[in-house]
């Protein structure tokens, strides 16, 4: 019985990591397929395309098959048949083909959800049904076309091409492009570098059909490789595109008339080194039948990690770090005793490189938590797609900044409240084209999408050029609501804040006076709990734009430790902005709220003693002011004591209280103990919104 | 704080809870003995399921939290992992202990979700069976955290709800 429930656990496990891969497959898969449907309807097959839709039938067809799964690694296996007809041109790339893989991969993705991973086997039958289709389809095809002209194209080249290879080259021959061999030689230690940039500059003008170890006399050294290039320029014209200076151009086929553009791609490292290091393995991978190696190859140069290991990892670099403090001390007293003060000088310097070491460690274990925002802003592009597809909205969702990183956690936790701001735009913002016509606005709606990164922060702006917020209206259902009196003085920015608030926005009324839409609450709510901000700006007519701020990790911070009564707190130093000591007279009063001149200009104050319910200072002690902000808010957060900055590891409070208002978390900080972190977002907000009730 | 005294958790009983909870995850529900360890407020034994227990520690600097009920004396690190820690006396309606006792544990306690929660008793003492049949109801004396009494020698164990126990009456 225990051994029974023992395996259930391991196999919920293992179906659950099954899950999870093959989600990650079929999003790839989907987000190809549209690419590819896209691309068709310019005429062509994008060949970087197929294979990597190729490459990934073939990686689910292996997992399906590791974890047992046999119909759903039969039907990718008939998938990866259709793809392979798709690139090596035996089967046109129309929609009949297109739409047996669509369903292939919707019927994978009914399965996984139904089935939990768990494939019952009366469900197969729709899998054998759809097998049944794609082996129909595939022998129904055309036999592929007659060898075509190969002359001038030299035979050891051309024995030396796979299928594939020898496919594209037909293609590109077909389509009037010339062909021209590139050789150059690299020094044999860096030559993946060189190679891939020599890659880059020839696939900015035409397609690299295949990468060869040239045969010839080279130093010991060096090594060189012929790359088989089609394109639509003539020699000269492709030897000044190449920086390489040692690299020479060899035409074996001058282009014809005017031909089709070349597929010219945007550089693509991954591929690009893929190839390189393939190439030097190519004789035995191509004796062997290579197209199969090469692409699980390409699978297994990365490594997918449990985001939980990375943070245990986090976690041992923290324990690391408060041993190294350990080790500090002891060199100190080392030193002080001048019977052992040598052997304290040794293990200071020890000390010292571990720290450095140990730095190093935590920026490395960061660094692999981040990831690129373009994976939540691709499938906000392909919701933004099919919204078009379905509503016959015409709107453009422009892109920029997709390069810019964050960890893991927090793009994951972003991707609902952006996705939620999108479709605002899109359902709400946006006029239908017949009013946009009458604003005298084009009829393409647009949403821009920017992310960049400033300091510690990114920032994430989503943009639209709809009917804007109009701000009495706002005002108007706050009022009915009872959020503001009557009378309550707002500024617009104010105003246009209270879409925020719960319950205001849920309002159908709102919706269409204003154009925005359900649960910016929640959208607010869970921003915050990433320890960001969100704002909203909107002219009426013009459009809105909604700005989120968030810290790029959650894993490690700067922090800088602050006393208060006999207790300890932590502020993210990415919040604080500087710190200063001032006078109790200072301190200036206006409705019992306090505040300070700050260079002109007044800061408010919160004594953090009385937030927290602490012992007050005594009456006239200096104080430490730590002006702390977030996005366009400031605040003075009065505190006894300045004490020092170290980095620290913020983690959540486990316990039956779920979350303290004003405390993000804590974080053992060495000989220091367990230290609270300051939620300086909640603080920030707090004290704007009493501003606001005031 | 000394790496000698965090290796001074590694107690008898320390080893014995942690056997037993190890073993826990593989004894089912409707086991007909259970394991419990014992612990002491004042004079008066109770219990708990063993294979809620993830470890014992000894009384150690904790950090209290503003804002948190009473009974929550605040938060503890545990390799890496931040627990809050309730006091058990007060949680249960008891007077505040002064007493710094050595005997004095931090027994924490494992959510289903793996979250951690800390539980400060008097002592700690020993892992006892019990048979369900012989669970006897509770005298209704203890605001519902206690599901039931188990008999041991000439005297009752009061056995926790633990979810009672944890239901602080706070957040969701």
């Amino acid at each position: 019985m225990a051994a029974r429930r023992t395996q259930k656990q391991a196999r919920t496990r293992a179906t659950r990591e099954f899950v999870s891969e093959v989600e990650e497959i079929l999003e790839r898969m989907r987000a190809d397929l549209a690419d590819l449907a896209d691309a068709r309807a310019g005429g062509r097959l994008d060949p970087d395309l197929a294979n990597r839709l190729f490459r990934s039938a073939h990686s689910l067809k292996g997992i399906a098959g590791m974890f047992g799964f046999e119909g759903v690694s039969d039907l990718a296996h008939h998938m990866e048949d259709i793809l392979d007809g798709l690139r090596m041109g035996r089967l046109p790339p129309g929609a009949p083909a297109l739409a047996l893989l669509d369903e292939g991969v919707e019927l994978v993705a009914t399965l996984l959800e139904s089935e939990g991973g768990d494939f019952a086997a009366d469900s197969l039958s729709q899998v054998r049904s759809l097998i049944e289709r794609i082996v129909a389809s595939l022998t129904a095809a055309p036999a592929p076309s007659a060898d075509d002209d190969l002359d001038g194209i030299d035979p050891t080249v051309l024995r030396a091409l796979t299928e594939y290879e020898e496919h594209r080259l037909l293609e590109s021959l077909r389509s009037g492009c010339a062909i021209h061999l590139v050789e150059a030689s690299f020094e044999i230690l860096c030559f993946e570098e060189g190679l891939s940039e020599l890659t880059r500059s020839v696939r900015e003008v035409g397609e690299v059909l295949s990468t060869l170890p040239a045969p010839g006399d080279s130093p010991d050294s060096q090594i060189r490789f012929s790359l088989l290039v089609a394109t639509a320029c003539d020699a000269t014209a492709l030897h000044a595109r190449i920086e390489n200076p040692n690299a020479t151009v060899r035409t074996m086929r001058a282009s014809r008339g005017d031909p089709a553009p070349p597929q010219s791609k945007a550089p693509h490292d991954e591929a690009s080194t893929e190839l390189s290091s393939d190439a030097l393995f190519a004789d035995s991978a191509r004796a062997e039948g290579g197209s199969d190696l090469e692409s699980l190859k390409s699978i297994s140069d990365t490594v997918r990690v449990d985001i939980r290991k990375l943070d245990e990892l986090m976690n041992l670099v923290g324990e690391l770090v408060i041993q190294r403090g350990a080790i500090g001390a002891l060199a100190d007293r080392l030193l002080a005793d001048p019977m052992t003060s040598r052997i304290g000088r040794e293990l200071a310097k020890v000390h010292k490189s571990l720290e450095r070491r140990l730095a190093d460690l935590q920026a490395g274990v960061l660094e692999v938590r981040m990831v690129p925002l373009r994976q939540v802003f691709e499938k906000l592009s392909r919701v933004v797609r099919r919204l078009r597809r379905d509503l016959g909205k015409e709107v453009r969702l422009d892109i920029r900044g997709g390069d810019t990183e964050l960890d893991k956690l927090i793009v994951e936790q972003l991707a609902d409240p952006l996705m939620h701001v999108v479709r605002n735009a899109f359902d709400h913002a946006i006029e239908p084209a017949d009013e946009r016509v009458a604003a005298g606005k084009p009829v393409e709606g647009s949403i821009r999408l920017e992310a960049l990164q400033r300091g510690n922060h990114v920032v994430i702006e989503v943009a639209d050029d709809g009917r804007g917020i109009d701000p009495e209206a706002v005002r108007l259902r706050a009022c009915t609501l009872g959020l503001i009196e009557r009378d309550t003085v707002l500024s617009r920015k104010e105003i246009l804040d209270l879409i925020f608030a719960p319950g205001l926005s849920t309002s159908a009324q709102v919706t269409e006076t204003s154009g925005r839409g359900v649960g910016m609450d929640v959208v607010r709510e869970n921003v915050t709990a990433l320890g960001g901000l969100v704002h909203v700006d909107s002219q009426v007519g013009r459009g809105t734009t909604v700005v989120f701020t968030l810290p790029i990790t959650l894993a490690i911070i700067r922090a800088l430790t602050v006393g208060v009564a006999d207790q300890r707190f932590a502020i993210p130093l990415t919040t604080v902005l500087e710190t200063m000591l001032v006078d109790p007279e200072t301190i200036q009063r206006s409705e019992g709220r306090e505040f300070l001149n700050l260079r002109g200009e007044p800061l408010a104050l919160r004594r953090l003693h009385a937030e927290f319910g602490l012992d007050a200072p005594a009456p006239g002690a200096r104080q430490a002011v730590v002006i702390v902000g977030l996005g366009d808010l400031r605040l003075g957060l009065l505190v006894d004591r300045l004490e020092n900055q170290q980095d620290a590891v913020i983690k959540p409070i486990q316990g039956p209280v779920r979350s303290v208002r004003g405390i993000a978390g804590a974080t053992e900080l060495g000989d220091l103990g367990t230290v609270l972190v300051l939620d300086i977002a909640s603080l920030v907000e707090d004290a704007a919104k009493r501003r606001e009730a005031a | 704080m000394s790496l000698e005294a965090e290796a001074g958790v590694a107690e008898p009983f320390a080893h014995l809870a942690r056997g037993a909870a190890r073993r826990g995850e593989v004894v089912t529900e409707s086991a007909p003995e259970r394991e419990l360890l014992v612990l002491w407020l004042d004079e008066s034994p109770y219990a708990l399921p063993v294979e809620r227990v993830r470890e014992i520690v000894r009384l150690r600097p904790i950090t209290p939290v503003p804002r948190m009920p009473a009974s929550v004396c605040g938060v503890l690190s545990l390799r890496g992992e931040i627990a809050q820690v309730i006091d058990l006396r007060l949680r249960l309606g008891l007077p505040a202990s002064s007493d710094a006792s050595p005997r004095r544990r931090i027994v924490v306690l494992h959510g289903e979700d793996g979250q951690l929660t800390g539980l400060l008793v008097d002592r700690v003492s020993e892992v006892m069976r019990l048979r369900d049949e012989d669970l006897r109801p509770p005298t209704g004396r203890d605001a519902g955290t206690v599901i039931g009494l188990a008999p041991q020698g000439d005297r009752f164990v009061s056995v926790f709800d633990v979810e009672r126990v944890l239901d602080l009456g706070v957040g969701a």
